[in-house]
């Protein structure tokens, strides 16, 4: 897999985290159960700043764009399809073995995609 | 589903061979049905949040866990490990790992897993740490033995 896709994938699960951390239902039932999500989650977003010095600028920057507009940037292709917009996708790009070998994104909606494999 | 009688599917290691944090996640990974791309980005995920806070909610008992858009429905190892792991201040003896899905509707499936296995812990947290196999182990936290062993990716 291209390793800035691995990054950015990465970087899209340490965002959910840190969102998880600012959700109210989970703060209060990870208090409760000993943990401290408060600190986890600064500590999360310090460890962000330096996970993102490793990722290229270019796709950084399309990250960041695409979080801002639709709250998500990284989505799966599924059955050849953008599981963010649901559009179809070209058939050469689904059918390419080394489609996870770069950065594709979803020539309707932009976001970044991979496939599970 | 706070106290529920909802059984989750789980696998289980009862004796966990890893000695390290980051190996019993290596070992606990293994078992779930993901390839090689994909463990190593859900372990650099578990490996953050730890780093981020230790996952202790009670002691001897860990639930690294992480939401990833690589996992498609919740996943859930349990491991154990007879003398302990330490994790890394205090030693751990039953961990359970668990990875959400990131679904458009919000982290429901994850705040049900997560009240699920408090009020297990609530419980049981003695039993649990003195489990004689991986059933009990299982039962006491209200899961059970996903049937058919690892899938193939």
């Amino acid at each position: 897999m291209n390793l800035d896709l691995e990054r950015l994938i990465g970087l899209h699960d340490l965002d959910v985290m840190i969102a998880d951390l600012d959700r109210k239902d989970i703060l209060d039932r990870e208090k409760m159960m000993g943990l401290s999500p408060e600190k986890a989650r600064e500590e999360l977003i310090t460890l962000r700043t330096e996970y993102v010095k490793n990722i290229n600028k270019k796709w950084l920057g399309l990250y960041n764009q695409l979080t801002k507009h639709y709250g998500n940037a990284v989505v799966p292709a599924v059955s050849c399809r953008c599981t963010g917009c649901l559009t179809r996708l070209p058939t050469a790009m689904c059918s390419d073995p080394e489609r996870n070998d770069r950065i594709n994104t979803c020539p309707t909606c932009s976001r970044i995609m991979y496939w599970a494999e | 589903m706070e106290g529920s009688s909802l059984k989750y599917s789980a696998h289980c290691v009862f004796d966990l061979k890893a000695c390290s944090r980051s190996d019993v996640l290596e070992e606990l990974l293994e078992l779930m049905p993901l390839n090689g791309n994909s463990r190593k980005l859900i372990h650099g995920a578990l490996e953050m949040r730890e780093q981020a806070g230790p996952t202790t909610i009670s002691p001897g008992i860990s639930i690294p866990h992480c939401r990833s858009i690589l996992v498609d429905d919740l996943t859930v190892v349990v491991g154990r490990s007879t003398a302990g792991v330490p994790w890394p201040e205090e030693r751990v003896k039953v961990m359970i790992l668990f990875i959400s899905p990131v679904k458009p509707d919000g982290p429901h499936e994850h705040l049900a897993f997560i009240s699920h296995v408090a009020s297990r812990i609530k419980k049981s947290a003695e039993a649990v740490l003195n489990a004689s196999s991986a059933e009990s182990l299982l039962e006491l936290l209200g899961m059970e033995p996903v049937l058919g062993g690892v899938d193939e990716p």
